[in-house]
């Protein structure tokens, strides 16, 4: 993760450039002038380097407008008023991290400049200076709330399908027997919830009831499933999915419109609620993230500086991310961090405080909403305080090891399933899929205990430890409660058998489901079954230990902590490390994971074990494959991220890599000599998005670059508003007065070219230009020989050659 | 257009809440005991069951003394000591009214989402073929806009309508993109797979 790509963008930025406040003379040509000027007022910060020893050549340039541009060449947002449109970009297109940054600190600069005017602007001042942090509070209060609906819609529903609280139908099961009667108490069950048999006026036992309670639960999995997906397809078919791939895309400068707007959010909550209910294996945290990051795209429209700028967009995204993954756990630490470690690519200091009051008030907010009415967000929340022994470590080492292959296998399996979906017919039947996968969810889901329970409930089952209180069979020890001060340990009864049996059958059911459900349209996220693989796994071990542990009690192993007969040995414990080794061999997290575990289980006693066993199945991960989910599932996709974290590791050079190839020709523009139909015919017959401005064709000495989009717009808006353009009017990049004796006016669009783009020699390594690329987030590099323009080297060329160095399919990099 | 939607649905909310009235707790104290068999030593089996004891009272006397005694008082007398310090009581806390507002409206919410997918799929080709000449006039439009490029343009555009008709031209734009997202992701898979 590269803390400050931007950190070191001022540098080449202002080093060429004569850099002024508003409305001020200025100076510009070759970066290499200095200024005369009798504005008092006006700071220069003329480049020093060099400017003395060249023979400088003093120029002072009055705009006839009065409205200066600056060398920097972006037009700012003030003055761009008249040309709408100016530094958006268009869908799936990358951003120029560079030029965003720029046209903000120009609008800063604007305000501290105007702050002494008037109140006014002083207050306007002080609205821009708080706008960020008052962004991200409204963030967090929003995500927090539509986390606590999702939260309460989901357990609602989920308990719907075994039957309702006819009394008052807005409560699920738990809820519903909140307080129960003396005579339920004594048998046990409550009578305010009525099963569908009972409704129907069966009875609630027997095999008559069971047959109708099946039947019930799967129309009902059936009709939320069915309502999920056509509400997907319907209406927003960029609610499908987990959504952290393309957000993670999204955050290293790439633009999908749409994916992260009203209706995508809309639609991934209320489709949320019914996938989860529907009882797939699937799990709504992953997709809280592209909630949370769709909630902080729309509230930043609020604010201009926020709304209009891509680049400073994407702080308030990163904050999002944070808050999502603070309510899906109710770990705001551990959302900082996963928005740190796994989706930002630009995470500056300032974002890193932001993100963790972000996720502070979103957490704050679940908390005070109490969705689950155990004081905490998240529903497998355990507290643990038992000590482990040291011994120990050995078996979560390997709960490790088993969780990285478990991770393997999911992530090859899945990817296998979803190209074989995009590239075979299987893609054009989206919701038959959808209906036929829940079927047999449902199917097989419904007669084992353990997975016709919600998936977080089964986590918490697993997680929790075995007390007085629980009465599952996977707690059917062949204890006596007589010591009054612990659980002692003891061998385990035929219930806990059973319940192996039970989970051995379930880890197999779980695993193949989620491979092929994840990647369905319907919205469905990852964290959730793999926590629930792997406390399966854990708690499996962890009963296997313990029984060893009360078999061999006098062994030197256990001797020291289990001589006593206490329970020395915690399969609750066991299960919460197998789900942080799936986790963490699945996403490849490893410092995010931990925090969110212990921050699960309120104690940092069990940091080490949790260490230990995500270092390890990060370990066997990488070894048997390359890539985490969210990558794997990035390359199938072919978006354009360049992963920080990979080295590039070729001996390339520019003139490789750089377009045109040999024998084609670097389309063009020159400073002072095309005419409009010169230029119109160029973008007639390129698709280049952008054109580097050389100063003419023979010389091909660069001046700028100015983007497609750009030079559309401002054409079009200059043929609005001057009289007398056609095709015969020249098109002038430069700004000083041209001697117009005949003919047309001219075009000027110097206010759209950019006058600071970054340049290579042809012979600069890979290595660097990749590294820049990454640090400076650019979104294309002119590629320079012997001073004169040779290329232009794009993002996307990048990772197509990345593509190609490591023997993939270049081409499969979409969106070109 | 969404407004008088939500308006309804909240004025609906608040009906529900003033009628209903407050039949839930909002809190309890759960305690849960060993059987008071194995206490007893008694092979009685009346005594043999799984307890949970479930109380309404203040959070400081959510413990064994508060719920488990007054309750058992006689059937454990004199081993209270004995029985108590098995016994884990847990103080829970909900709000009901929150839930049922939720829980209301997602049921809204789908409903009207379900509804309005019945129409666009029923109502609005039939709707949409008697107005076609209407419709040529929209696309028209549509594409001068989308020359433009988006932006305060196709404001100065919609102004002009009446507010129904800009209705329907944000609902052809809107239709319109949902169209290419669900080209980009059912057929031509290049998205989200």
């Amino acid at each position: 993760m590269e803390k400050f790509p931007l950190k070191s963008s001022s540098i080449p930025l202002n080093a060429a450039t004569t850099y002024q406040t508003m409305n001020k003379k200025y100076s510009n040509g070759s970066g290499l002038s200095s200024v005369t000027s009798d504005d008092s007022d006006m700071i220069d910060i003329t480049t020093s380097t060099a400017a003395g020893d060249r023979n400088t050549t003093t120029r002072s340039q009055d705009d006839d407008d009065g409205n200066l541009q600056y060398s920097v060449g972006f037009s700012n947002m003030l003055e761009s008023g008249d040309i709408p449109g100016i530094g958006q970009y268009d869908d799936f297109h990358t951003i120029d991290w560079q030029r965003d940054i720029a046209r903000d600190r120009m609008r800063h600069r604007y305000i501290v400049k105007k702050k002494q005017d008037s109140i006014w602007t002083l207050l306007a001042g002080a609205h821009d200076a708080w706008s960020g942090w008052l962004c991200v509070l409204l963030v967090g209060l929003l995500t927090g709330a539509v986390a606590g609906v999702i939260d309460i819609g989901a357990t609602w529903m989920t308990d719907l399908k075994f039957g309702i609280c006819p009394q008052a139908f807005w409560l699920n099961k738990e809820h519903c027997c909140w307080s129960p009667s003396e005579a339920d108490l004594d048998s046990g069950n409550c009578s305010q919830w009525k099963t569908w048999s009972e409704i129907l006026g069966h009875s609630s036992e027997g095999a008559g009831a069971y047959i109708i309670s099946y039947l019930f639960y799967i129309v009902w999995a059936l009709l939320f499933a069915a309502l999920s997906a056509s509400l997907v397809r319907m209406f927003a078919p960029y609610a499908c999915g987990s959504g952290i791939p393309e957000i993670k895309t999204i955050l290293s400068g790439f633009i999908i419109r749409g994916y992260l707007g009203k209706w995508t959010l809309i639609i991934k909550c209320v489709g949320l609620i019914l996938s989860v209910s529907a009882g797939l294996s699937l799990g709504k945290e992953g997709p809280m993230v592209h909630i949370a990051c769709a909630i902080g795209n729309i509230l930043s429209y609020l604010f201009p500086k926020y709304g209009r700028n891509e680049a400073k967009k994407r702080e308030i995204l990163s904050a999002a991310a944070a808050a999502g993954v603070s309510v899906a756990f109710g770990a705001p630490i551990g959302g900082v961090l996963f928005s740190l470690e796994e989706v930002s690519y630009y995470f500056p200091l300032k974002t890193l405080w932001r993100s963790f009051f972000c996720a502070l008030i979103a957490a704050f907010i679940l908390r005070s909403i109490n969705p689950f009415g155990n004081e905490h967000s998240v529903l497998f929340f355990v507290e643990y305080n038992k000590p482990w022994i040291f011994f120990e470590l050995i078996p979560f080492i390997a709960l490790g090891i088993i969780g990285g292959v478990i991770a393997t296998i999911f992530i090859k399996a899945n990817l296998y399933w979803c190209r074989y979906r995009k590239y075979s017919k299987l893609g054009q039947y989206p919701v038959t899929e959808v209906l036929v996968v829940t079927v047999i969810t449902a199917v097989f889901a419904y007669p084992n205990p353990y997975t016709r329970m919600n998936t977080s409930q089964l986590i918490y089952l697993l997680f929790s430890q075995c007390g007085i209180s629980n009465s599952d069979d996977l707690c059917n020890y062949n204890r006596n409660f007589t010591d009054v001060n612990s659980i002692e340990i003891a061998a385990a009864g035929d219930g806990v058998y059973r319940a192996v049996w039970l989970l051995i059958l379930a880890l197999g059911f779980k695993l193949i489901m989620t491979i092929f459900t994840f990647g369905m349209k319907v919205p469905c996220g990852l964290f959730i079954p793999s926590l629930c693989l792997g406390a399966i796994v854990g708690r499996l071990v962890g009963i296997f230990v313990e029984q060893l542990a009360y078999r061999y009690q006098k062994n030197w192993i256990f001797s020291g902590e289990c001589s006593t007969g206490d329970d020395c040995i915690t399969p609750g414990l066991y299960a919460m490390v197998g789900a942080a080794a799936v986790l963490g061999g699945v996403t490849r997290m490893t410092v995010s994971l931990v925090v969110i575990m212990f921050e699960l289980t309120g104690g940092v006693r069990y940091i080490v074990p949790l260490m230990a066993a995500a270092m390890a199945s990060k370990w066997v991960g990488d070894a048997l494959g390359r890539q985490g989910i969210y990558d794997a599932h990035i390359a199938l996709n072919g978006y354009p991220f360049l992963d920080s974290k990979d080295e590039f590791a070729h001996t390339s050079l520019a003139a490789d890599v750089m377009q045109p190839k040999r024998n084609e020709t670097l389309s063009v523009i020159t400073q002072d000599s095309m005419t409009l139909d010169d230029i119109e015919q160029l973008l007639k017959e390129t698709e280049h998005n952008g054109y580097p401005i050389v100063v003419s064709r023979e010389s091909q000495y660069l001046v700028g670059f100015v983007l497609r989009r750009d030079l559309n717009l401002a054409i079009a808006n200059e043929k609005r508003m001057v009289d007398g353009i056609c095709g015969q009017s020249l098109v002038l990049f430069t700004s000083g007065h041209t001697i117009q004796a005949l003919g047309p006016p001219p075009l000027k669009l110097k206010r759209i070219l950019d006058m600071a783009p970054i340049t290579i020699t042809d012979q600069t390594p890979m290595e660097t230009i990749v590294d820049m690329f990454r640090k400076l987030g650019l979104r294309q590099t002119l590629v320079t020989h012997n001073g004169r323009l040779l290329g232009v080297i794009t993002k996307k060329d990048v990772l197509r050659h990345v593509k190609q160095m490591d023997n993939e399919d270049p081409n499969s990099v979409l969106f070109n | 257009m969404w407004s008088p939607i939500f308006n309804t649905v909240f004025l609906a909310c608040f009906v529900l809440i003033v009628v209903q009235g407050q039949a839930y707790e909002n809190t309890r104290c759960i305690c849960g005991c060993p059987s008071i068999a194995l206490l007893t030593d008694s092979t009685d089996v009346t005594l043999n069951t799984h307890n949970f004891h479930i109380a309404n009272v203040p959070p400081n006397k959510c413990n064994c003394d508060g719920v488990i005694i007054p309750k058992l008082g006689d059937k454990i007398k004199g081993r209270e000591n004995e029985f108590c310090p098995r016994c884990e009581c847990k103080y829970e806390h909900r709000n009901v009214t929150i839930i049922k507002v939720v829980v209301i409206i997602v049921i809204w919410v789908i409903s009207i989402l379900v509804i309005y997918m019945a129409f666009l799929i029923i109502l609005d080709p039939l709707l949409n073929k008697r107005a076609k000449g209407n419709y040529q006039e929209h696309t028209n439009e549509e594409d001068e806009t989308a020359a433009g490029v988006g932006g305060p343009m196709s404001h100065n555009m919609s102004v002009r309508g009446n507010v129904l008709n800009r209705v329907g031209h944000q609902q052809d734009k809107w239709k319109r993109q949902v169209k290419e997202q669900r080209r980009n992701i059912y057929d031509r898979h290049t998205m989200l797979n």
